[in-house]
């Protein structure tokens, strides 16, 4: 046996996905995360899957772990006092950032300000310029002034922050040894190190919140390690990174700036391993939690990647799964605007005091009472641990079904219909954006409250088809486990020459290749499973953005063969007409950026990881029916399923409800859900309207 | 945010119509502006429109009235498509058909704002009816005219300022006017890329009025038109019961534009507002007249200011529609520097909208002390570099445009280094400026002590000093409060005036407000400074801990804080320099 565990780490649960590839066996997990130290419910967990499940703890062999422990520090700022060094005259530079305000017509809102604060961020008389050529040496009194300063305030953490120290580190270099040698505890980060790009403010801020993590995350992964050395001694730990792959500690601990989206982003790999399984290569996700949901983009079967986004009001900029966050979930409370118009979020119960409906104290009305009310919830939460109150709910309510002369049924239908609205346009306008129509892709509905509006959401979108997974609530934990090991490496190009591309392009890569080597050998992986993807930055001269474009792909880097100018022009054409609408065959393109992502599957055994295979061999019986009412009008008398009941192929023609411990899925009326490849319930929309269409 | 159900009012339950369907409907209509919006940035070919998204776009109703807006569309813009609307509705009236798209620029007989600014209008119908009209305006990188870009100060004269189109039908019955077209694109310089930018504008309509046919297919065009009705009728009710905030009475406030970059000085805005019940006026009676120099507002560039201030003032997060603009009488006398007549020029307008808002917000100080705030840097201050390359011996024109100090807030210090009030738009990087031109940034930095003095001290303006590369260069900019300073409230100091200047090492010598066509000499920088903004309350009262912070953080010289803060605040001392309407504004 060989075990690897995923354990993703959540605002209100922390979530395991055991499976041994061996005898393909699963376990499943949910436990309440552990706010003040994260790491307890890591330990909890583990302990509680051995004793309840039977999880040999001395055979786990591999731990993949997604954390929001970056985060939380950054949302609450948490992290360490940050030095910053910059170049003489450029020092409020991070301070004014694109000189923009966050709401137009709000004077009284503001971007946060510098995690670096103005007293401690120094400057130094050096200077490179545009070409990377030295315009003026380094000033080393000002250095050792500096030194002594920041020696004397005692801070953990200094960030080094030249212009055009992606063209040319030296200067960052020179600073960064001397302050190392002078201060040999602290934490040193050079933006020419974190993310060596073009475009001044975003590198230096994604260098600053780099430093402000460290520590913290330093302090956590060191804890972590240490506990689960004793729990788990034969386990690797590896750390889910926003780009998508796995890191492991010793590189977490030095771009802590890089696991940022840590949890969520292993939600998109796991639905993209899942879609997969049965033939689906273009997606969309939907992770509905308690307080929001997150939309992905999963083309050809991978997970589409931005090349940067505000993380709390800061930019970081480095590959990430492209995901957009909706202030809609679950606990997302209903209110009326000064205009009287209904409203449904961005506030939230959260988990505490929670829906009305969980009878913790909760009196707002949020969108688990009204699914609660309309009978698309059992009275049970989470496999019958927790109940329901119907009535708490029913008086949340009312409390608004009231004032606008409505039933209540009618009232919990416009709060439903309304969320939906909320994520339908944020799904809409994301497409348009990224030049796709949503009508090409299935919907793939997961987190607790996926399930019950994923339906709603594509029928207003005309997607054809909800694919749910076996397990919606787990689907980031599980997604840890498909991850590759990941990382990413940028060099500046700037040409416009693309007759000669090739040879710049292979300078800088033979430039990488050292450190693409490097880090093989230290994250343990196979030299001969290694893939390397070279990507390009390409843009029209004038423009401010890039298209990214992939262009090669190879086992190393030495062997990669890129394309020639012509067909290097024809992508950049192709990609243009994708994202802009047009193309001009005619107007000079620059290249700005290389990209290198080098990707290799876990060490030891991949987890091919099938998914669960459906327990019964005869076609499951409903366990029960209910009164559910799937418009806010009518009821219907819905057959109820056991999820884990369910038989491979079999077929359930709606009005049903499939119910399992995290999650209940609707089949509307006229839907059809059939358990395919996985246990993965793929629902054929049959273009009935449901309540998004309706009030 | 209200989130007690309890709010839930009367109107909801009389109204027609339910408060959800309102707001899914709302949700529906907004999304397409949305997608429209994203459509006309991803399609435009100019970077002023792709990257700076300097356009907006909205769906009107029949009668020409506002219905909904894109969330990124520009105050400005929006009283500019609304005058296209309605002259298309004027002129064409029910000889629109289906296929029909107007365009219209002109300040004068389209009610535009001025030429740059492009706005398409297109006729929707369903089942052979009028349903609304799908919109949007884009502000083109060049309108043609005496200056390259349409923009440069010291136009004097509106058909200096480019060419001017009256609201004409461009595309009749899916038809483009060949001729029509041919003629636009040769009077404008970068032919190509503007024709690229009106193809970008088309397909936005079409999306926008592609999803409102849809909407209407689903709810019926009876239905939906009635919901328009109640919604902008909602809307005019939030803003109207927003009023009660201010007391009944007489607010009268002024200030000075610096000048015209022509001849005019010290050019007053007079506005006195009247405020009765659930009605507010806005009397900009003995105004400055229209000057020669480009920065006269139409009059629906004054009413957008003006309904700009009111909703930052009020409700932020108040819908935008007509229903805002129902709610308040603007009132100006034609030919005034806010309701300019033929032929004014008006490229600069944004300078003197941004003056309004800060009026505005002084005019109200008294009576809103928790949602007004000291004078922001009130300007648009925007600096232009042209030349040629030496590198490549290509010819360049670089523009910027600078944010400077927001005014102090009744529980915070205003906002440093940034855009204020109707402007939002961003920087380019230092990086991206010298890889692009032979130009050199020296400095970008906060201007120390530019902020006024107060318990919530003004925000900073912006220092960058700019050097060109081996090059003749010249430099072109237009700023304001450069001689006037932004005044602060309740007590609050004046923050610092900007400016511009050459730089050498023997010395600086300062450049006028507007300079045009200035050639920088050989081996000196231009220096930009943007005003700071004023401060909010007695400098006396900043507490002990802003006060270590100031000192601390060094944007205060000592001297400044000696000068302001002296240790053992003496409360009798002088008044800070500068003005207070919290003092003077009530009659």
């Amino acid at each position: 046996m060989s075990w690897s565990v995923g354990v993703d780490v959540g605002g209100t649960f922390t979530d395991f996905f055991a499976y041994d590839a061996v005898s393909g066996t699963e376990m499943l997990w949910k436990r309440p995360t552990t706010p003040d130290d994260p790491g307890q419910a890591v330990v909890l967990g583990l302990q509680e899957l051995a004793r309840a499940a039977g999880l040999p703890l001395d055979r786990v062999t591999r731990l993949c772990h997604g954390t929001t422990v970056a985060t939380n520090a950054l949302i609450q700022r948490r992290g360490a006092e940050v030095a910053m060094v910059t170049t003489k005259g450029f020092r409020d530079l991070v301070e004014i950032g694109r000189q923009v305000r966050p709401h137009l017509y709000d004077l009284h809102r503001d971007y946060p300000p510098p995690l670096a604060p103005r007293e401690r961020r120094y400057e130094v008389l050096e200077r490179i310029g545009p070409d990377g050529q030295v315009i003026a040496e380094i000033d080393w009194r000002d250095v050792d002034e500096i030194v002594a300063e920041i020696a004397k305030s005692g801070v953990p953490a200094v960030s080094v922050c030249f212009l055009f120290s992606y063209l040319n580190p030296a200067h960052e270099r020179a600073v960064g040894t001397r302050i190392r040698e002078a201060m040999p505890d602290v934490a040193v980060s050079l933006s020419s190190d974190v993310q060596p790009e073009f475009r001044e403010y975003e590198r230096f801020t994604t260098t600053i919140l780099n430093s402000y993590l460290q520590p913290v995350v330093d302090r956590y992964l060191s804890n972590l390690d240490l506990a689960l050395q004793a729990l788990v001694p034969a386990a690797t730990l590896r750390i889910n990174q926003s780009n998508g792959g796995t890191a492991s500690i010793e590189a977490s601990r030095h771009a802590p700036v890089r696991i940022a989206l840590s949890g969520p982003a292993a939600g998109v790999v796991g639905a993209a391993e899942i879609a997969k399984r049965v033939a689906q290569p273009n997606v969309v996700t939907i992770d509905i939690g308690g307080t929001s949901a997150d939309v992905a983009l999963i083309k050809d079967g991978r997970a589409e990647i931005a090349y940067g986004r505000d993380v709390d009001g800061f930019p970081i900029r480095l590959p990430m799964v492209d995901i957009t966050t909706i202030g809609a979930g679950g606990g997302s409370i209903a209110w009326f605007d000064r205009d009287g118009l209904l409203k449904v979020g961005p506030a939230s119960a959260g988990a505490d005091p929670g829906p009305a409906c969980y009878g913790l104290g909760g009196t707002q009305p949020t969108v688990s009472d009204a699914n609660l009310v309309l009978g698309r919830l059992s009275g049970h939460l989470g496999a019958g641990r927790m109940p329901l109150d119907v009535e708490k709910a029913r008086t949340a309510i009312e409390k608004i079904a009231h004032p606008m002369g409505k039933s209540v049924e009618e009232a919990a239908a416009g709060i439903l219909a309304i969320a939906v609205a909320n994520m339908v346009r944020a799904i809409r306008t994301l497409s348009v954006e990224r030049g796709h129509d949503p009508r090409g892709f299935a919907l793939m509905a997961f987190g607790g409250a996926g399930p019950l509006h994923g339906r709603d959401v594509a029928a207003a979108l005309s997607m054809p088809r909800v694919l749910v997974p076996a397990a919606p609530g787990v689907v980031c934990a599980e997604g840890l486990l498909c991850a590759d090991i990941k990382t990413d490496f940028a060099a500046s190009l700037r040409t416009t020459c693309l007759d000669t591309y090739r040879l710049l392009v292979e300078e800088r890569l033979a430039g990488l290749a050292p450190a693409v080597d490097d880090w093989i050998s230290a994250e343990g992986a196979d030299p001969a499973e290694v893939t390397v993807e070279v990507g390009l930055d390409a843009r029209y001269v004038g423009q401010n953005f890039e298209l990214s474009l992939p262009v090669a792909k190879a086992a190393s880097v030495e062997r990669l063969t890129l394309p020639g100018p012509e067909s290097l022009r024809s992508a950049f054409f192709d990609a243009h007409e994708q994202a802009y609408g047009f193309h001009d065959p005619d107007a000079p393109i620059e290249l700005v950026n290389c990209r290198v992502a080098v990707t290799a599957p876990p060490p030891g055994a991949r987890a091919p990881l099938p998914g669960p295979a459906p327990h019964g061999s005869e076609p499951a019986k409903p366990v029960g029916r209910r009164k559910v009412s799937f418009d806010g009008r009518s009821w219907e008398d819905a057959s109820v399923y056991d999820r884990a009941d369910l038989a491979q192929r079999q077929a359930i023609d709606g009005p049903a409800l499939i119910e399992q411990m995290d999650s209940t899925t609707l089949v509307f009326p006229g839907d059809r859900a059939v358990v395919e490849a996985g246990g993965v319930l793929v629902i054929t929309l049959n273009g009935q309207q449901g309540a998004a269409d309706e009030a | 945010m209200k989130l007690d159900p309890e709010m839930a009012t009367a109107r909801g339950a009389a109204s027609a119509h339910d408060p959800i369907t309102l707001e899914i409907l709302l949700n529906a209509v907004g999304s397409a502006t949305d997608e429209a919006f994203a459509a006309l940035m991803k399609a435009a070919h100019s970077t002023n429109i792709k990257e700076r998204n300097d356009h907006s776009t909205a769906i009107f109703d029949p009668a020409g009235r506002l219905v909904v807006q894109a969330a990124r569309s520009l105050p400005v813009h929006i009283g500019s498509i609304t005058g296209a609307v309605l002259g298309a509705i004027a002129r064409y009236g029910d000889r629109m058909a289906e296929g029909d798209v107007f365009i219209a620029n002109d300040p004068y007989t389209a009610q535009g704002s001025h030429l740059p600014d492009v706005n398409m209008v297109m006729p929707v119908f369903a089942d052979g009816a009028l349903i609304g009209f799908s919109c949007n305006v884009a502000h083109h990188a060049d309108i043609g005219g005496m200056s390259p870009g349409s923009m440069a100060g010291g136009m004097t004269e509106l058909h200096q300022e480019g060419v001017r189109v009256p609201v004409v039908r461009l595309i009749e019955g899916g038809r483009w006017n060949t001729e029509l077209f041919e003629m636009l694109l040769l009077n404008v310089r970068g032919a190509a890329e503007r024709r690229g930018d009106y193809f970008a504008q088309l397909a936005a309509c079409n999306l926008q009025s592609k999803r409102l046919v849809e909407i209407v297919s689903r709810y019926g065009a009876a239905y939906v038109q009635s919901a328009f009705d109640d919604i902008l009728r909602r809307t005019e009710r939030r803003i109207r019961d927003g009023f009660a905030a201010i007391p009944d009475g007489r607010y009268a406030f002024e200030d000075v534009m610096d000048d015209d970059g022509v001849e005019a000085r010290d050019i007053p805005i007079r506005l006195a507002i009247e405020k009765s019940g659930d009605r507010i006026f806005f009397d900009f009676a003995g105004s400055s007249p229209q000057v020669p120099g480009n920065i006269n507002l139409t009059m629906n560039a004054t009413v957008a200011s003006v309904c700009f201030a009111l909703k930052a003032l009020l409700d932020p997060d108040a819908p935008n529609n007509q229903g805002v603009i129902a709610a308040v009488d603007v009132e100006a006398s034609e030919g005034s520097i806010v309701n300019a007549v033929f032929p004014a020029a008006v490229a600069q307008r944004s300078q003197t909208c941004q003056r309004v808002v800060d009026i505005v917000i002084g005019c109200l100080a008294p009576c809103l002390p928790h949602r007004a705030v000291g004078a922001s840097n009130g300007a648009d201050t925007t600096a232009v570099f042209s030349g040629t390359d030496p590198r490549n011996g290509r010819s360049y024109v670089y523009v910027e445009t600078l944010g400077g100090g927001v005014g102090g807030r009744a529980d915070r210090d205003g906002k440093d280094g940034v855009q204020a009030n109707l402007t939002n738009t961003s920087n380019l990087p230092v990086e991206a400026i010298e890889l692009v031109y032979p130009l050199r940034v020296e400095e970008y930095a906060l201007v120390p002590d530019s902020g006024g003095a107060g318990r919530s001290r003004g925000g900073m303006g912006i220092r960058r000093v700019i050097r060109p590369i081996g090059h003749a260069c010249t430099f072109s900019g237009a700023g304001e409060r450069f001689t006037t300073r932004p005044w602060g409230i309740f007590g609050g100091g004046s923050g610092a005036t900007g400016g511009f200047a050459v730089a050498n090492e023997r010395g600086v010598a300062p450049l006028p407000t507007k300079p045009r066509g200035f050639a920088i000499p050989d081996g000196a920088a231009i220096v930009i400074e943007t005003p700071g903004a004023g401060g909010y309350g007695p400098p006396a009262e900043r507490d002990a801990e802003s006060r270590a912070a100031d000192a601390r953080s060094g944007k205060l010289s000592s001297a400044y804080r000696a000068r302001h803060y002296p240790e053992e605040a003496d409360r009798d001392a002088d008044p800070p320099a500068g003005r207070d309407p919290s003092r003077e504004a009530v009659e």
